[in-house]
């Protein structure tokens, strides 16, 4: 059964609640943040239809509406939900709803921290702004228009910038127009690219309609700067400077937000560029395999390198989002899988591992990872979940991590696997590139959790329940994942194979 | 659908995830759960033994995950005659463990997790055995490895008397960093593993140990095409268990591994993960065989070359090590090491001559049920010794044979078991794995494990009388040892209660019954794989020429015996009759001091990896920051910004005010200008075509003026003129027409 308007409810039903936010936001103070969560459920419940709905075989579904009329051209305004866009529209509705119920209380100490007691038109600001994330990533990911779709894209921005000048760290103000900068040059060389679609469709800003444009020179140019656009905003090595400063500096409640959009960079480069202009992509398979991989291991290094708590999970993002990145570049059907398999995992495995070093930062005072350990004894139940998160992160099994990786490193051995030697080569460098998750994931846990206590730390409390429940709740989902992974790739596997590989 | 395979391994899951709410109800009743679903797994266990009788192999699958492109992947459990016996081995060695941990762990403050740990543990290590595909046996494989972490360090405080390693000057070892280590070293061979198994994925486009059996000449066949391929994929594949299973090069982490609790330290640390190692080169075993024997692709030999070799060189390097040891549990874990080489060597050479192949496996296989249940014996023995005495190291247990008379007995049985004193069941197990290097004709190898076989019998001999026979010479420096547990107020010294010895009384027995039945067992298991691999796997077993000497093999029990006594009859000279003090032998002679410093150290491996590894990874940590990661953030966060900031200063000079000069002075004067020219030209034509004008009026009124004066005379003038002209006119009109 489907919902009449679905679609449009799941994306515009948050953008509404920001008018109830602001209009009862001064009243309600902190407990806004239920008005955020009920709308969130509401709407992850109208993905969950959907979702049934295409697990059980069913056909993409299509909302259009028109948007403006003008002579000659018609602007339509459309959402699909489809094999690829689905899973991922609902591991980020899911997302966004778990770390609203954990701003309720990490904002409540952040907010009187910050601004003092009763500053309630602050939790309206945040709320407000937050709220729009959920309407942003969604709709890039439901987007059938280009222009829409940029859109979207860039109104996740805007509560990124108030949110970290707001309620940041230190030197708040700055990080946030730093991140602002970067990601809206990464968005200006992506729109340049749109501009050039359009040019070559003739007016057509459809995503169905790129395809069009396939096998014309401007084809190289259209990849080249959507991609590069994309690669800004993925923080791949050389573009990737902005990112520890964004994660080491943001409000911990939106951290996972924060990696979403980087890992976003899977589904668009794979819905944009790949899927539409296979052929002409070829080309960019090995630079951007190479890029990877350096990406992979230097930021592993880069990670291994902090002792900053916060600092160490953005890190470990960068080398992160480049599996995803290396199995796209693969160009071969499994390695896209995985890529995207691995995106929807490791999205999981970062929030709670960065709402992790929230709790722990809220509750110890310190980010400096010299000056904890011990805290398994304080916090035990924080612990167990940091655990989990560093097993979602280095592909333990029986979370979901595993169940991605082997996927995608079965997609890159197989560009790999038949010869010669230089390949083979490669593609074990990039394998043992991974070993070092273990060790980025375990060490932390050792120098956090375990060991003797820090006399400093004898005070710590554990976490209230509001804020490690929805961590369990996501520990549970990548669990299910994990045993059963066709609760993805029964999604992705039709949609793969309706795409035209060799 | 049997439901019995599933459910072996899935009993101790729901116990796992049982023991953490019951907890909340009571202590006792979370007892009980953790310990009865290991049991129900036993008895589903034993309810597969007449499908071993059978000898047969029965596979059923159900879907689990699709991968496009490709037919999906299924899930299934393997009943076959291995996994019957692995998973009754692990089943009961483990409920008995379990049964041990209950009064060895009581009281601990963390008892939930450890139930949780270990029941997790025998979940996924039952699944590990018994499933019927790549995946889950990794997913097994990676579970039991991840339960080790948490169990090793267990006490994960690091309080100081659970400290190992010692006694200064050699370092200590903290449990968290043991842990740590242990799941890193692993990691390593997981990766390794890991690539190996989507190697084989990808070429058979199966990951089911059946169907990528049937299809070996074909995928190993492409293999082939490329050489280095089978080589590579046989090395990746082995680098798992030579990592899980403790041997070189990646075994440095098993000695630590002996932080976690004596139970831990039996079930896992030697009884049953480290084993999943030999169990994998056992299950992939037929394929690299047929690859090799069969399709004769002669890179599948590696397999078994690389298995063969490693066993036996770490046989040897961890038997040396054990020669030192001082800690009890690390002693024991040096043999473990040791003796898991044996299987290898046992497995690997199966695989090098038709003629080894049923004995060589057979042996192998038997050597892991008779070394799990003597080790576990031992280890279960040594944690009641140290449980309670006190003290990690061997020379500073206060016991003797008088206050725990029964751990003495079956710790002693477990001991000459391990030694391969006959009639125990460890003796049979060696043999048969020495015969098997001498029927594969390797005989460097048979040198060695023979070598070993003294040094084994040395070492265990060592163990004993230190633990047990005191006495004799007081300047033993081995006694020197600080004791750093000196906290037992109170402590009762003596034999545990029966929940602890019975376990391990249960395992000396079993060493014993094996040992008694071990031709008989041995004939059987020979008898069961033999009709395995003929009729269920089609492995040729015929025999080739140039195999063992008959002589050479009815006297290899005795040259084994004679080794045995080679080893033990020093040890016990020196250890428990006392004639002669070691430490006085071994100062005496320069050589003697640099083996036992080169031993001590472990022959400087655990130095050298710390070195490169641990060392090599915190020495990259400020340059990776200080020489890139800066530099680059200084570049695009500062020197671009700043580069921006700079040029407000020449936009302002150089474009925007000569372009305000320009369009705001230039230009509007130019106006000026232009205005001027109009001005003039206002001024001069203008002004002069106006003037002008009026002056010519003037001209004319004053010429006009002139003409009306009003003189007579100016008029007549005029008159006259006039006429004149008027007639001159008409006359000229008139003639001259």
């Amino acid at each position: 059964m489907i919902i009449p308007y679905v679609l449009l409810q799941i994306v515009f039903v948050p953008a509404l609640m920001v008018l109830a936010i602001a209009l009862l936001g001064p009243k309600l103070g902190k407990k806004t943040a239920w008005i955020v969560v009920a709308a969130l459920i509401y709407t992850s419940l109208l993905l969950l239809t959907v979702g049934i709905e295409l697990y059980n075989g069913g056909p993409p579904i299509r909302e259009e509406y028109v948007w403006a009329s003008v002579p000659g051209i018609q602007l339509k305004f459309g959402f699909m939900a489809d094999g690829l866009s689905l899973p991922i529209a609902l591991v980020m509705n899911l997302i966004v709803t778990a770390c609203a119920s954990y701003s309720f209380r990490y904002m409540e100490h952040k907010i009187e921290a910050l601004y003092g007691k009763g500053r309630n038109g602050m939790y309206t600001v945040y709320y407000a702004a937050y709220i729009l994330f959920a309407v942003g990533l969604v709709g890039v990911a439901l987007s059938t228009n280009l222009i829409e779709l940029y859109i979207f894209l860039e109104l996740v921005l805007i509560p990124s910038y108030l949110h970290i000048a707001l309620f940041g760290y230190r030197d708040k103000e700055r990080i946030a127009l730093m991140y602002f900068i970067w990601n809206h040059i990464g968005a200006g060389v992506f729109l340049i690219g749109i501009v050039l679609t359009v040019f070559g469709t003739g007016g057509d800003f459809e995503i169905s309609s790129i395809s069009a444009i396939s096998g014309s020179p401007i084809a190289f140019w259209v990849i080249l700067f959507i991609l590069v656009g994309w690669l800004i905003k993925m923080a791949t090595f050389g573009f990737h400077v902005w990112l520890p400063w964004a994660h080491g500096e943001h409000p911990t409640s939106i951290a996972a937000i924060i990696a979403t959009i980087v890992g976003l960079g899977t589904y668009a480069i794979v819905r944009l560029i790949i899927e539409p202009l296979l052929p002409d992509f070829a080309p960019f398979g090995l630079p951007l395999m190479i890029l990877a991989l350096i990406t992979m291991i230097y930021g592993s290094m880069l990670t291994l390198a902090q002792d900053d708590f916060k600092r160490l999970y953005a890190c470990s993002t960068i080398s992160q989002t480049a599996y995803s990145l290396l199995g796209i570049g693969t160009l071969s059907i499994l390695g896209m899988a995985g890529g995207i398999f691995y995106f929807i995992s490791h999205i999981i495995g970062k929030s709670i591992l960065f709402a992790v070093a929230g709790l722990v930062l809220t509750q110890t005072g310190t980010r400096d990872m010299n000056k904890m350990g011990g805290l398994a004894q304080k916090m035990p139940v924080t612990a167990l979940i940091c655990i989990a998160g560093s097993m979602i992160i280095s592909g333990v099994p029986p979370l979901s991590g595993f169940q991605a990786k082997w996927i995608l490193f079965t997609g890159i051995f197989s560009q790999g696997a038949y010869g010669p030697m230089e390949r083979i080569i490669f593609i074990l460098i990039t394998i043992f590139a991974t070993f070092l998750s273990t060790v980025y994931a375990f060490w932390p846990l050792r120098r956090v959790f375990f060991g003797p206590l820090n006399p400093s730390l004898s005070n710590v409390k554990e976490a209230p329940l509001t804020m490690t429940v929805p961590l369990l709740i996501l520990v549970l989902v990548s669990l299910l994942i994990g045993i059963f992974p066709n609760l993805v790739m029964n999604f992705l596997t039709p949609y793969l194979q309706s795409l035209p590989f060799t | 659908m049997n439901l019995i395979p599933w459910l072996i391994w899935i009993f101790p899951f729901i116990g796992a995830v049982l023991v953490i709410p019951v907890a909340k109800i009571s202590s006792k009743l979370r007892d009980i759960v953790a310990v009865s679903f290991p049991f129900f797994s036993v008895l589903m266990a034993l309810m597969l033994i007449p499908d071993l009788l059978n000898g047969t192999s029965v596979d059923e699958r159900v879907p689990w995950i699709s991968i496009p492109g490709v037919e999906g992947i299924e899930m299934g459990m393997l009943v076959d005659p291995l996994s019957i016996i692995l998973v009754n081995v692990v089943a009961i060695i483990s409920f008995l463990i379990i049964v041990y941990s209950v009064k060895y762990m009581k009281d601990d403050p963390g008892l939930s997790r450890f139930w949780f740990l270990m029941n997790s543990f025998i979940g996924s290590m039952l699944l590990l055995v018994i499933s019927d595909n790549l995946i889950a046996f990794y997913i097994g494989w990676k579970i039991v490895g991840l339960c080790s972490w948490g169990l090793i360090g267990y006490y994960h405080s690091d309080e100081k008397k659970y400290w190992i390693g010692g006694p200064p000057p050699t370092s200590y070892q903290k449990p968290s960093g043991a842990g740590l280590k242990a799941m890193i070293t692993t990691g390593i061979g997981d990766y390794s593993l890991l690539a190996g198994i989507i190697l084989i994925y990808l070429y058979s486009g199966s990951v089911n140990y059946t169907t990528i059996f049937e299809t070996t000449s074909i995928w190993m066949g492409e293999m082939a095409q490329t050489p280095g391929i089978i080589t590579l994929t046989a090395i990746l594949i082995l680098g798992g268990p030579i990592a899980k299973s403790a041997q070189f090069p990646l075994h440095e982490w098993l000695p630590e591994a002996m932080a976690g609790p004596a139970p831990v330290s039996a079930l896992i640390h030697a009884a049953t993960m480290v084993k999943a190692g030999v169990y994998l080169v056992a299950r992939l075993f037929p394929i690299f065989y047929y690859g090799y024997w069969i399709s004769n692709f002669s890179e599948a030999q590696v397999f078994f070359l690389v298995a063969a070799g490693i066993g036996a060189f770490s046989a040897f390097l961890a038997g040396t090590q054990g020669l030192v040891a001082l800690e009890l549990k690390k002693a024991l874990a040096y043999s473990t090491m040791s003796q898991i080489g044996y299987m290898m060597l046992g497995l690997g050479v199966a695989g090098l001559s038709p003629n080894a192949l049923i004995i060589g496996f057979t042996a192998a296989l038997f050597h892991l049920i008779s070394h799990a249940i003597f080790k576990a014996a031992l280890f279960l023995g040594a944690g009641s010794v140290i449980h309670s005495a006190n003290s990690i190291y061997m020379s500073k247990l206060n016991i003797t044979r008088k206050i725990m008379p029964r751990t003495w007995l079956f710790m002693w049985i477990g001991a000459l078991s391990l030694s391969g004193v006959p009639p125990l069941s460890g003796f049979w197990s060696k043999d048969g794995i020495l015969l098997s290097t001498l029927e594969a004709n390797a005989l460097w190898l048979f040198a060695l494990a023979l070598i070993t076989v003294s040094i084994t019998s040395f070492y265990s001999i060592r163990i004993m009388g230190l633990v047990f026979h005191k006495g004799g010479s007081k300047s033993n420096p081995e006694k020197k040892v600080v004791n750093h547990k000196e906290n037992d107020e109170g402590h009762h010294v003596g034999e545990p209660s029966y929940i602890m010895w019975l376990p391990y009384g249960i395992l000396a027995m079993l060493t014993v019954a094996l040992g008694v039945v071990g031709p008989w067992f041995s004939g059987f298991l020979e008898h069961t794989f033999g009709n395995y691999f003929e009729s269920t796997l089609h492995l040729t077993t015929v025999h080739v020429a140039g195999g063992v000497n008959p002589i050479v093999h009815d006297f290899l029990p005795f040259i084994s015996v004679g080794m045995i006594l080679l080893g033990g009859y020093p040890a016990y000279q020196l250890y428990i009759k006392k004639k002669l003090n070691p430490v006085k032998i071994v100062s005496k002679y320069r050589g003697l001091r640099f083996l036992y410093q080169f031993l001590w150290n472990r022959w400087y491996l655990d130095a050298l990896y710390n070195k490169i590894f641990v060392d090599g990874t915190l020495k990259m940590r400020s340059p990776t920051i200080r020489y890139v990661e800066n530099p680059m953030d200084r570049l695009l966060n500062e020197k671009i910004p700043r580069f921006f900031y700079w040029l407000r200063g020449p936009t302002l000079r150089y474009v925007e005010n000569p372009m305000d000069r320009l369009i705001n002075q230039r230009v509007p004067g130019l106006w000026i200008i232009f205005a001027n020219i109009g001005r003039k030209f206002d001024s001069v034509i203008i002004d002069g075509i106006a003037n002008g004008i009026a002056t010519a009026g003037q001209l004319i009124s004053r010429i006009s003026r002139t003409m009306q004066r009003g003189v007579m005379g100016e008029y007549v003038f005029a008159y006259v003129v006039g006429a004149i002209l008027l007639i001159l006119y008409i006359f000229f009109i008139t003639f001259l027409r």
